[in-house]
């Protein structure tokens, strides 16, 4: 039986009746149509998927939708503002860390979540918050530099 | 991946999700962080009729230390765990098997419940925590028991717990004086990886003379359950702690564990490592043993 949530997604309201096996994958792609945030192993290995949920990056494929239910969640349609794309995001452009773009999303959120809590990372701090994300195009480098270039 | 469908129960304190374990024995499991349990179901080696949620139960995530006692809330995340300055303090292994648990994505999510609670034998929380001498708050609507986690596991994926129990916190003494504790996993990556090898040891120091007082190693991933290693920790008690005593005891080590072979590790290379984590984890607690006076 559909069960009725309500949750934030990227400073929005809604109000959308789910089952209970439906993933917050599923949810934000299939019924909200977000798609920027992937799917990809759907396992919990790959990290494609990564949102914040209340600002903790997390999996959303090993979250179930209802279990999102009067929470906050940001995905990567969310960074943007008024004043144009997020540092992160202006980063990963500039510094060529966007190849196939899959990974992307979750790289920028882990990235996020790393900033938000440690403006001025160390390397080895950000090699280690995106040690969940996987890129299959191997531009990890560029994918750090940005991220260092986004913390200066 | 579709995910099998299950009824769904979001209790709010620990006695609703009793209530709910005993009405639905037998068909309804306990819904941790979900990194172990939701996998297993995507993958339909398991297909629950219920799942009862405990991710909306405030009075599990407390972690807090009182009267020398450190009680961790099951639902703590392995990420809080992993940022406790206490836990850091007061102990350090636990907090080094948190930091080397899955990713950052998945410590987000996973609790030190789930993680003690699934019984996998590579996990990276138990080893540390039998060597704390670590007891398990166990509730259910016969009330509450406290078992040592020492007697919890019972084989990969198999507890003491009964079918309507759920694990409600995890209660450490907070190590005395000239007490120390080390954890060291190895893997083939540093992230998202099962352990070939996981072990903790815990040394306490009688002050002046530097005899060891009690000693605990215990050996994740070469056995159904993790091991505590007796020959070991006989090795150790009353010698004074030094580099061929650590090997001696390395060695022993080696001899109480039982290895499988598989595609991460061959049983003689499983075997080996035992002996070094043993080493290394033992030199990591004498030295925080000697800052802790």
């Amino acid at each position: 039986m559909k069960q009725l949530i309500r949750l934030t997604v990227n400073d929005r309201e809604y109000e959308v009746g789910v089952d209970p096996n439906t993933t917050l994958v599923d949810l934000l792609r299939g019924h909200l149509g977000l798609t920027g945030t992937k799917k990809g192993c759907d396992l919990g290995d790959c990290g494609a998927c990564t949102v914040l949920l209340d600002g903790k990056a997390v999996n959303s494929c090993l979250v179930l939708a209802v279990q999102a239910g009067d929470r906050t969640v940001q995905t990567i349609e969310g960074l943007e503002t008024a004043q144009g794309l997020h540092p992160l995001q202006q980063a990963f452009i500039e510094k060529g860390a966007i190849q196939c773009g899959f990974c992307s999303s979750g790289m920028i959120l882990s990235a996020k979540e790393l900033l938000d809590r440690s403006p001025h990372p160390a390397e080895p701090e950000i090699r280690r918050a995106i040690s969940g994300n996987l890129c299959r195009c191997t531009g990890y480098q560029k994918i750090i530099e940005a991220i260092k270039d986004a913390a200066r | 991946m579709i995910l099998p469908k299950f009824e769904f129960h979001e209790p709010t304190s620990i006695s609703d999700a009793c209530e709910l374990m005993a009405r639905h024995r037998g068909e309804a499991r306990l819904l941790a962080g979900g990194t172990d349990l939701l996998v297993n179901m995507k993958k339909k080696v398991l297909n629950p009729k219920r799942l009862v949620s405990l991710g909306r139960i405030p009075e599990l995530t407390q972690v807090e230390r009182s009267n020398g006692t450190l009680w961790i809330g099951a639902g703590a995340t392995v990420s809080a765990i992993a940022a406790s300055a206490m836990v850091a303090r007061d102990a350090s292994a636990l907090g080094l098997g948190a930091r080397a648990l899955g990713t950052p994505l998945i410590r987000n999510l996973a609790t030190i419940g789930g993680n003690i609670g699934s019984a996998r034998p590579a996990a990276d929380l138990p080893p540390a925590l039998i060597v704390y001498g670590a007891v398990l708050v166990l509730r259910s609507v016969a009330g509450e028991r406290r078992l040592p986690i020492g007697e919890f596991f019972k084989g990969p994926g198999l507890t003491a717990a009964h079918e309507d129990e759920l694990i409600a916190a995890v209660v450490i003494q907070v190590p005395a004086g000239y007490a120390g504790a080390g954890y060291l996993n190895l893997g083939v990556r540093k992230a998202q990886d099962c352990n070939i090898v996981n072990v903790a040891s815990y040394l306490e120091l009688d002050g002046r003379a530097e005899v060891i007082r009690a000693a605990r190693v215990a050996l994740g991933s070469v056995g159904p359950t993790p091991l505590r290693s007796p020959s070991a920790e006989a090795v150790l008690i009353g010698q004074k702690p030094t580099e061929a005593l650590f090997d001696l005891a390395a060695d022993a080590a080696q001899r109480d564990c039982m290895p499988i072979l598989d595609f991460r590790g061959s049983a003689e290379y499983r075997r080996d490592m035992v002996g070094v984590l043993a080493r290394r984890t033992l030199t990591m607690a004498l030295a925080e043993a000697r800052s802790r006076n």
